[in-house]
């Protein structure tokens, strides 16, 4: 399934006892593109990635993927466009039980999305790239914070998704792991995966590693920036 | 007046919380079995590891908790019933007293404490802490349906666990029993066997399956329950641990004495004494 549109049509959501987040909201999205999602602390970045990715169902409007309304769907209609969606969290999010090697096969192995020795060797190379392979079979608990955040980082990516969602990527992480990220995704995006990329960040040094357009949450709204490549300043 | 109003109220709104509570609660055990049956990705294999696994700490590593309790219960009720029966004359009704007080009431109630207090906080808390810990979350994000993988397989685990706990329980509180009660009073094995044997019926065997089945069930589904409650702090987790204990104990309980009662009212039905 490609993935062409992403749309809210009058979509507001609130936590319970909060001011909205988002309100009564039309938006389509911008597609193949890398989008910083900008906004105030608090406001509510983390809450517009997780109803992107139908973690969070907005209490009312339709959130419409390909033009069809994905926010009335179960848990299993939703499944084949969630297959498409890598989510990041900003803090936690590692199967604690398990280790950091069987936390980036979970998801391959569960959803059989390639045979357990194409997965094996997708993890390998991942870990390798990042110079996790000596954390492999250590449990989340045992490892680095940088290293479990790389983990959940490289989690959102083994699948190949369509869309891409990142909360905070590079908070925890040093310069190296952040270069290699960023690299590793373009390669990614260059074989035709993570075509529509969002990412809610406060660093400007890693977000000016990439070529980005801008999404601002301001008052419950959303504003589309667009960003000229080449007038934008690289922070070295 | 304004204050009988007022404690109508109170209860009105008591009752009403309790009702929702139930209802939530039952409905996790729909919404577990549906995620499990409309799982297409989470194979056999999957399940079967959990379940086993729920099996391993739940029904076996409880076992020497298990053995003590049950020889105890068993010495204790063996050794009043010959001390008391024997005064009354009435030694023949050992195996009617000892399968009324432990295969009918005693074990079923004595397995679920144990269970409750060994497994239920155990998955309440674990729970509890996936949840703070985003891990619920990151299944989902995963696309996997936490209640078809972690929920379904715990309680069928659970049920397994506590039918077989509750068989071992009675096994040792009668022929356990027995033998440590050798040690300080006479009674021949066969006289205790024979009498036991008479005694058990055929109701015995559904009250037990009916008993026990649901009380593990209730259990999981209650911890579950309330382990996956915890909204986002680790200082949640203590709180639904207790507030698991403490349901599903009420639960159990309730539910022993609505099944004991129904049992002797037909039994009553048919002396035609109702």
């Amino acid at each position: 399934m490609k993935i062409a549109s992403l749309r809210f049509e009058e979509v507001s959501f609130s936590h319970e006892g909060q001011t909205p987040v988002i309100s009564n909201v039309d938006f389509d999205f911008p597609t193949n593109e890398i989008i910083w999602v900008k906004a105030e602390e608090g406001a509510g970045k983390s809450s517009l990635l997780q109803i992107l990715c139908g973690m969070q169902i907005p209490q009312s409007g339709k959130y419409l993927i390909n033009g069809e309304n994905v926010s009335d769907m179960s848990f299993e209609e939703f499944l084949p466009y969630r297959m498409q969606i890598g989510y990041s969290f900003d803090s936690g999010g590692l199967i604690s039980n398990r280790t950091l090697f069987d936390n980036l096969m979970l998801p391959l192995l569960y959803h059989k999305v390639v045979s357990p020795q194409e997965a094996k060797l997708r993890v390998d190379e991942m870990l390798k790239i990042f110079d996790l392979t000596f954390f492999a079979n250590e449990r989340p608990a045992s490892v680095p914070g940088r290293v479990r955040k790389l983990t959940v980082l490289l989690r959102s990516l083994v699948m190949h998704p369509q869309i891409l969602l990142l909360d905070d990527p590079s908070v925890g992480l040093g310069k190296s792991s952040l270069y290699n990220f960023v690299d590793y995704m373009q390669g990614l995006r260059k074989q035709g995966h993570l075509n529509h990329i969002f990412i809610t960040s406060y660093d400007d040094k890693f977000m000016d590693l990439m070529d980005h357009q801008i999404l601002h949450l301001d008052g419950g709204q959303l504003y589309y920036q667009k960003v000229d490549p080449e007038k934008r300043v690289v922070h070295i | 007046m304004s204050s009988v109003l007022s404690q109508i109220d109170s209860l009105g709104r008591s009752v009403t919380r309790n009702v929702n509570y139930t209802l939530r609660v039952f409905l996790l055990v729909y919404l577990s079995l549906r995620a499990t049956i409309l799982d297409h990705a989470q194979g056999f294999r999957q399940i079967v590891g959990v379940i086993l696994a729920q099996i391993y700490f739940t029904g076996w590593q409880a076992l020497p908790l298990v053995s003590v309790l049950a020889l105890g219960t068993g010495s204790v009720l063996i050794l009043q019933a010959l001390s008391n029966l024997t005064l009354l004359g009435g030694t023949q009704m050992i195996g009617n007293f000892l399968i009324v007080m432990i295969l009918r009431e005693a074990g079923p109630l004595f397995v679920a404490l144990i269970v409750i207090a060994r497994s239920g906080t155990a998955v309440a808390s674990e729970l509890g802490n996936m949840r703070a810990n985003r891990e619920i979350e990151a299944l989902e994000s995963m696309g996997i349906n936490p209640l078809s993988f972690i929920v379904f397989p715990r309680i069928i685990g659970g049920v397994v666990s506590i039918l077989c706990l509750a068989f071992y329980f009675n096994f040792m509180a009668f022929i356990g029993g027995f033998f440590i009660t050798r040690l300080i009073q006479d009674m021949s094995f066969a006289f205790y066997t024979d009498s036991l044997m008479s005694a058990f019926s055929k109701e015995d065997f559904y009250i037990f399956l009916l008993k026990n089945g649901f009380s593990g069930m209730i259990i999981f589904v209650v911890c579950c329950y309330q382990g996956l409650s915890v909204k986002k702090s680790p200082h949640e987790v203590p709180q639904v641990t207790t507030q698991a204990v403490v349901n599903s104990i009420i639960f159990v309980v309730i539910f022993n004495l609505i099944v004991t009662a129904l049992f002797y009212l037909k039994q009553l039905q048919q002396l035609g004494v109702v």
